[in-house]
Order: C-alpha cells, then sequence, then structure tokens
C-alpha cells in the first residue's frame, strides 16, 4: 500500500476542471471547495450559452443547483466571497481548438495549471454521432494539445468503466491501444477518419436534389395533415428545415450505433468515450495522465447530501418503469449492476488527481462496485420493488396505489421474449385498437364512438410501450446481455492518510442506500423529468451573486440580518 | 448492560403480544415478490396453521420450522423490509399494556429483561423500540445463504421445550441467580422455562399451561381486556 496525504497532495496547487455544470463535475467541485481547502485556485472551464457568458452561467449554477447546498448553509452570505478567492471561471469550450480559451489566460493556464480534471462528455446512450464525437473524442483531444503546452499539468480524465464494449468477466484496469471490444484488428484513428467522412457522406447525401425533394414532399404532407396552407413558402420552408434536421439526426444517431455495434459496443455514447480513450495513447509520455472509468455514477449516498441525483441516467429509467404496472424486466440471475454513489467517484476522482500530482499514479482506475461489493440486477429488482412499496404504501396518490401497486412488485424476466414482455404488451395494445376501429359499421354509433375512445387509449398506452421498449433495448447490454465486473484494484492500492478521504466500495450497504436513499433521490430529482415536469430547484437562503463578493467583503453566514433573503 | 443478578424472562407471543408467528409468516407469504410466489407460500402457511393449533400448548418446533419455511427463498432484503413493516403496521398495536407493565415493574425490581420470541428477528428487533428497555432479545433466526432465506430455522429454535435449557444455559453465561429469577409464560411450551425459575408466573395460560400452573401453584395472571 503506498501512503498519499490528498491534503499535502493539493497544497498550493492549481487545478483546471471542465464538466463542471455536469452532475460529476458539480460534486466534485463542492467536494473540494468544502474538504480540500489546501487548492491555491480551482479554474472552472465553461462555454457560454447564447448571450449569458460563463461566469454568468456558473453564478447560475452556484445560485440553483441543491450540489451547492453545503456550501451555502455553511457560509451563507459569505459564500460569494469564498467562491471568489477560490474559483476563477474561464470562458471555453473544450470542443474547440485550444479549448476555446483567451491566448492570455491560456498562456496563464499553461504556465499555472497542476492538475487537470476533464469531467465533459456527452453522457446520452444514443446521441447524434456528430456531437458525441465532438465533445468525446475532439474534446480529448484539444484537452490533450492543452495539456502538451502546460509546464506541470497532469490530466486526469473521466471515461467509463462501459468501454469495455460488449464483453463478459473481468475487465481489468489497462489501457489498451487501438481497442475494440470484438477483438478485430482495430485502428482508432482510422475509425475517426471514417466516422467523419461518413458524416460528411450523410450531411451531403441531405444536401442532394434527390433528398431536398423527398423532405419538401414530406413537409407538403405534414402541412396537409396538420390542415395548414401549402402555398405558404415561409412554412413550407421552416418545416423541411425542421424535417431535414431531425432526418440528419436520425441518419447519424443510425450510423453511430451501427459504428459502435460494429466493433461491439453497446452504444455510441462508450464508442466514443473508448475512441477517446484510444485517442490518448499517444500521448503517454508526453504528459502525466490518468484515466478514472466510473461505473455507473448514481445518487450520492452522503455528499453533498444523500440521494442527490440530476438528470436521466441509467437506473432512473429503470427504476420508474417499474414504479408503474410494469411488472417483468428482462435480465440475467446474478448479472452485477454496477452502481456506484456520485460521492464514491468523486472521493475517487480526488484519490486519483492526488496521486496525479504526486507522480504515483496508475495509468487506469476504474470506479465502481462490482469488484468488491456485488450488487446483482434481480437484488436490485428486488430493492426497487421495496423501495416502491414502502413509498406507495404510505404516500401513494389514490387508493388504487396504496393498496394494489404498492405490491405490484417488479419481478426479472429470464428471457427477453416472456409472456408479458413489452413486444407482447404491445401486439396486445395494437389488437385492441385495430379491433376497436374496425367494428362493423352496422353497429350503433354511440357503441363505435366509445369503441374509438378505447382505441385512442390504447394507442397511447401503445406509445408509452413503444418508449419503455426503446429504453429496454438501451439497458439491455448492462442487465441481460453481459456480465461486467471492473476490477477496482487500483483506488484501493494507496493508503489514504486522511480518513474523509478513502476510498472503499465494501462500506456501502445497499440496502439502506437503494430504498432509503436512492430510490427516493431518483423520485425527488429524476422522476419529474420522465414526466415532463421540472424539479424542485433550490433556493439558497441568502441570494448569490458572484458580484458581491468580488466587490465588498459580506458578514458572515451566521449574521442574522436577513438582506438578500430569498426563500 | 445491567450488572443485576437476576433476570425476567418473558415469552414474547402471550405476555407481551397477542399475535403469534402464523400471521408474521402469513405475511411474509402474502407480500412474496411473485404473484405466484405468494399463492404457495400462503398455502404452506395455512398447511402449518393446524400444526401450530395441535402443538402450540406442547412443543411449537416443528410448527414453527413448517411456518417460516414459507419464506424459503425470500431475499434477505425482504424479510428485513417486510419484518419491519409488519412490526411497525402490524404488531406495534398488538403490544399488551399489562405485559409492558410486567416489564416495568420487573426493572424496578432490579431484573436484568430478557424476551423470547417465537418470532424471527428481521421482526422483533425493529418492534424493540416499541417495548420498554430490553436487555436481551431472544428469538428465531432464518439462514440466509446467499442473500436468501432457505427456509430453515437456526438451532435452538424457540419455541420448544429446549427453551427450558437455554435458560439454563444463559444464566450461567451471566452469573445469574435462577432461583431468584422471574419467568413469563403464556403456553404449554413454557413449562420447563418456567419450571427452570425461582418466580414463575403464567400469564393468560393455555389449558395446558393453566392445569399445570395450578398443580405447581403457580401465580396466574389473567389480563383483563
Amino acid at each position: 500500500m503506498r501512503r498519499l496525504s490528498i491534503h499535502e497532495s493539493y497544497a498550493g496547487k492549481h487545478v483546471l476542471l471542465t464538466g463542471a455544470s455536469g452532475f460529476l463535475g458539480k460534486v466534485w467541485l463542492t467536494m473540494a471547495l468544502e474538504g480540500l481547502p489546501e487548492i491555491a485556485k480551482i479554474y472552472v472551464l465553461l462555454r457560454k450559452k447564447a448571450l449569458r457568458p460563463a461566469r454568468d452561467r456558473f453564478e447560475r449554477i452556484v445560485a440553483t443547483s441543491p450540489a451547492f447546498k453545503p456550501l451555502h448553509e455553511r457560509y451563507g452570505r459569505d459564500l460569494a466571497r469564498f467562491i471568489n478567492e477560490r474559483i476563477e471561471v474561464v470562458d471555453g469550450d473544450i470542443s474547440s481548438p485550444g479549448l476555446g480559451l483567451d491566448p492570455e489566460v491560456a498562456a496563464r493556464l499553461h504556465r499555472d495549471v497542476d492538475l487537470v480534471i476533464n469531467c465533459a462528455g456527452l453522457v446520452d446512450f444514443d446521441p447524434d454521432l456528430r456531437d458525441a464525437l465532438t465533445t468525446n473524442v475532439d474534446g480529448t483531444l484539444h484537452v490533450a494539445s492543452f495539456m502538451e503546452r502546460c509546464q506541470k499539468a497532469a490530466l486526469l480524465h473521466i471515461s467509463t468503466c462501459y468501454v469495455a464494449g460488449t464483453r463478459n468477466g473481468v475487465i481489468d484496469e489497462t489501457l489498451i491501444a487501438d481497442y475494440a471490444p470484438n477483438g478485430e484488428p482495430f485502428d482508432a484513428a482510422a475509425e475517426l477518419a471514417a466516422a467523419r467522412a461518413r458524416i460528411d457522406e450523410i450531411i451531403a447525401e441531405h444536401d442532394g436534389p434527390a433528398k431536398e425533394a423527398e423532405i419538401h414532399l414530406d413537409a407538403l404532407k405534414h402541412i396537409r395533415e396538420r390542415r395548414l396552407d401549402p402555398d405558404n413558402p415561409t412554412l413550407v420552408r421552416n418545416i423541411s428545415r425542421r424535417i431535414k434536421r431531425q432526418s440528419i439526426k436520425d441518419a447519424m444517431i443510425e450510423e453511430g450505433q451501427s459504428r459502435a455495434q460494429r466493433w461491439g459496443w453497446t452504444n455510441i455514447y462508450t464508442y466514443s468515450k473508448s475512441l477517446a480513450e484510444s485517442v490518448l495513447v499517444p500521448y503517454q509520455g508526453k504528459f502525466r495522465f490518468s484515466l478514472l472509468r466510473p461505473a455507473i455514477v448514481e445518487s450520492s449516498l452522503a455528499y453533498p447530501f444523500p440521494g442527490w441525483n440530476q438528470g436521466f441516467n441509467t437506473s432512473g429509467p429503470l427504476s420508474y418503469m417499474l414504479a408503474g404496472w410494469l411488472r417483468e424486466l428482462p435480465m440475467r440471475k446474478d448479472n452485477p449492476f454496477d452502481i456506484i454513489p456520485v460521492d464514491y467517484v468523486c472521493t475517487g476522482m480526488t484519490i486519483a488527481g492526488a496521486a496525479l500530482l504526486q507522480g504515483c499514479h496508475e495509468t487506469v482506475y476504474q470506479c465502481g462496485t462490482s469488484d468488491k461489493n456485488r450488487l446483482s440486477i434481480d437484488r436490485a429488482c428486488d430493492l426497487t420493488a421495496l423501495a416502491h412499496r414502502k413509498h406507495l404504501r404510505r404516500k401513494g396518490d389514490t387508493v388504487v396505489d396504496r393498496v394494489i401497486l404498492a405490491r405490484w412488485d417488479g419481478v426479472r424476466a429470464d428471457d427477453i421474449d416472456h409472456t408479458l414482455s413489452v413486444p407482447n404488451l404491445r401486439r396486445f395494445t395494437q389488437g385492441v385498437a385495430r379491433t376497436m376501429r374496425e367494428l362493423p359499421r352496422r353497429w350503433p354509433k354511440a357503441i363505435r364512438r366509445r369503441a374509438e375512445k378505447v382505441a385512442e387509449r390504447a394507442d397511447k398506452i401503445d406509445e408509452s410501450l413503444d418508449t419503455i421498449e426503446h429504453l429496454i433495448d438501451l439497458y439491455l447490454p448492462f442487465i441481460h446481455d453481459n456480465t461486467f465486473v471492473f476490477r477496482t484494484d487500483n483506488l484501493l492500492s494507496y493508503d489514504i492518510v486522511e480518513p474523509e478521504h478513502r476510498w472503499d466500495p465494501k462500506d456501502l450497504d445497499w440496502r439502506h442506500y437503494w430504498i432509503n436513499v436512492h430510490i427516493p433521490g431518483l423520485r425527488k430529482w429524476c422522476y419529474p423529468l420522465f414526466e415532463g415536469k421540472t424539479p424542485e430547484s433550490y433556493k439558497p437562503r441568502y441570494k448569490f451573486s458572484l458580484s458581491e463578493g468580488a466587490e465588498t467583503k459580506s458578514a458572515p453566514a451566521s449574521d442574522a440580518e436577513a438582506q438578500g433573503e430569498v426563500g | 448492560m445491567t450488572t443485576a443478578k437476576r433476570a425476567a424472562f418473558f415469552r414474547a407471543e402471550g405476555v407481551l403480544l397477542s399475535r403469534g408467528v402464523l400471521a408474521a409468516t402469513a405475511y411474509y407469504a402474502a407480500n412474496a415478490q411473485k404473484f405466484s410466489e405468494r399463492a404457495l407460500r400462503l398455502g404452506v402457511v395455512a398447511l402449518s396453521a393446524p400444526l401450530q393449533g395441535l402443538l402450540g400448548q406442547n412443543d411449537r418446533t416443528l410448527a414453527n420450522r413448517l411456518a417460516f419455511l414459507a419464506a424459503r427463498g425470500m431475499s434477505e432484503d425482504r424479510l428485513a423490509e417486510l419484518g419491519e413493516e409488519y412490526a411497525e403496521d402490524m404488531l406495534k398495536d398488538k403490544i399488551l399494556d399489562q405485559g409492558v407493565e410486567l416489564i416495568k415493574r420487573a426493572r424496578a425490581e432490579g431484573h436484568r429483561i430478557v424476551v423470547l420470541s417465537d418470532n424471527i428477528a428481521q421482526i422483533m428487533e425493529p418492534l424493540l423500540q416499541h417495548l420498554p428497555k430490553i436487555d436481551d432479545l431472544v428469538c428465531n433466526h432464518l439462514e440466509i445463504t446467499d442473500g436468501e432465506a432457505t427456509g430453515k430455522l437456526l438451532d435452538p429454535v424457540i419455541g420448544s421445550h429446549g427453551d427450558g435449557k437455554w435458560v439454563q444455559g444463559y444464566a450461567e453465561r451471566h452469573g445469574l441467580d435462577l432461583r431468584a429469577c422471574a419467568a413469563y409464560g403464556a403456553h404449554g411450551t413454557d413449562l420447563l422455562l418456567l419450571a427452570g425459575v425461582g418466580r414463575p408466573c403464567a400469564v393468560n395460560p393455555d389449558f395446558t399451561l393453566r392445569r399445570s400452573a395450578r398443580e405447581a401453584e403457580w401465580p396466574v395472571i389473567d389480563y383483563q381486556e
């Protein structure tokens, strides 16, 4: 075991963080601000959005994100001053060459930065191939170029365990050059060039007269269906543009999926993250870097507070499906479901960063639970049912929820094709809709009207089932098709001096985490998104403004004067 | 931990609680994960019910073993969660006030309080917070393998004549003078437990225990509604 002091490692260091607006980046940032006071400066690289400069974006993030709750509670009105002292928001974009930095700022960063933590990334499973490559691959290349110009900086690049692709068994903590999961000869640079060429081809195809004509016809059809004016050229042009944009996006997703599957990756996300790892290989020896591969990052266990989660994630949609009437999900018995709370991942990042700063780093750190404290997918399913039961019995909206749905436990189905599988349910609902619409004309109008309503209801259910079917397809590699166990020896190879920075997945009590922390967290922060609602926003006690902290020194948090109080 | 050299042993079922183990096993059975399992498990409980009736006044080992077979294959998580739920929603209201008073009185007399229950730890442990302070809970434990109950109760099965022998061992381990100890039982099964202490007391006794208590001239308490 190598002794490693986190506080000593970070003392007086300058850290550049990308992806601070994401789930992981935010939690690491707040954790570092609170737990690593030795860091001399944290540079937060944020891109401006529309007319909102990076600094304003960051101010809004701090003012509204629940991730900053512990800092608001600790520093109150003094938070702006505290943040201004510790953080410098830098206007930039990793998808741009030179990280889109102002040359003067870039020069300063090249000189001062000791550690770059690259959390920026597109985490959607199947995004537009262009976006995936721009953010995940080009972004990494730009960060690598930036690193080459740095005088002393080391890079901690956040990847994912699932770059392993559709492989089974124990996955080691190694970086393999030109890796493809199916084992075929693979050249990452060639693949990247081919993917880019194909992207250009798709765009060219859509710009061609044949496709333009097809899109025009589609637009006219769409306008007629909506009973709008097909002779309105502006309307036709706008709708054509929208159809074209969607058609290009669909083609890009299809292309990305097919490329990912061709080489054995589960989706576009893991394909692009693996390519990003591969493009880093040639930089070995040019600057120090480590890859941190988290497994499925989920709700925090304790920090910033139990249950914090953000956005769509992996277990969110699955558990949401099981909260309803869907009973059977295909999953393989005893398959590991490698969930890791976000605060565990952030602790892992802190350790890996400290090791880089001390020069005792490993190339790859995997950060998951399947190796040391395995949660099986069927156990997760049982725990999900128990968590929903606990909630619904007490807080179900209706009697049906409290009495029946609470006991309607989701169960594992061994086979993808089982009696109550979603495709079978869809066949049933589609059959109902068809039958209701094909009632003989001689039947009374009242009955046919009622039948039409039933058919419409069946259509709606079918739409929901379509979404569920799509989600199940996305998750099948993780819950049914493959069995991954990710080794996590490297993070455990350090004897961390400070107990609060130790990382040990064996500490995790799955029952408590799942029932009392994770599912309630998802219910609060993620499920509203699935229902088209906005999750509860955080309102700090004192209005937060970065400019206030920069200009005047505010009163301490304990000051009871309620100036600027917003909630 | 109290340093008292005497203890009061309370049989939970009948003395502190007005509900036995069958209801608990039925609750587990009715709330299994799959619908088909629920029916099967309820069937097992139904089979064990007459056995409980037949053997309830003597030795309930077999009946308890059979009843808890209903939990076979159930996950440890489900056992714990349902146990907590059952204790909170079902059993808490079945705590007998007079039983609680007996505990308080024994505590005031300087007794170490020991509760023996036929129920399993997953149910009894969450229930403890609703009872006066208990020094030791002795209850049944289901064997768990790979996170699932095998359906087997680990030895010694509480609710048998072996409880009397267990009390002797317990007294030796804790340096108790059994002649100064009290025990409160409600069923024929508790005969050896009561006979082993200096101050036995039959509470709401069943036919077997009432007859024996009368013969041995043990005090009998019948709770008033």
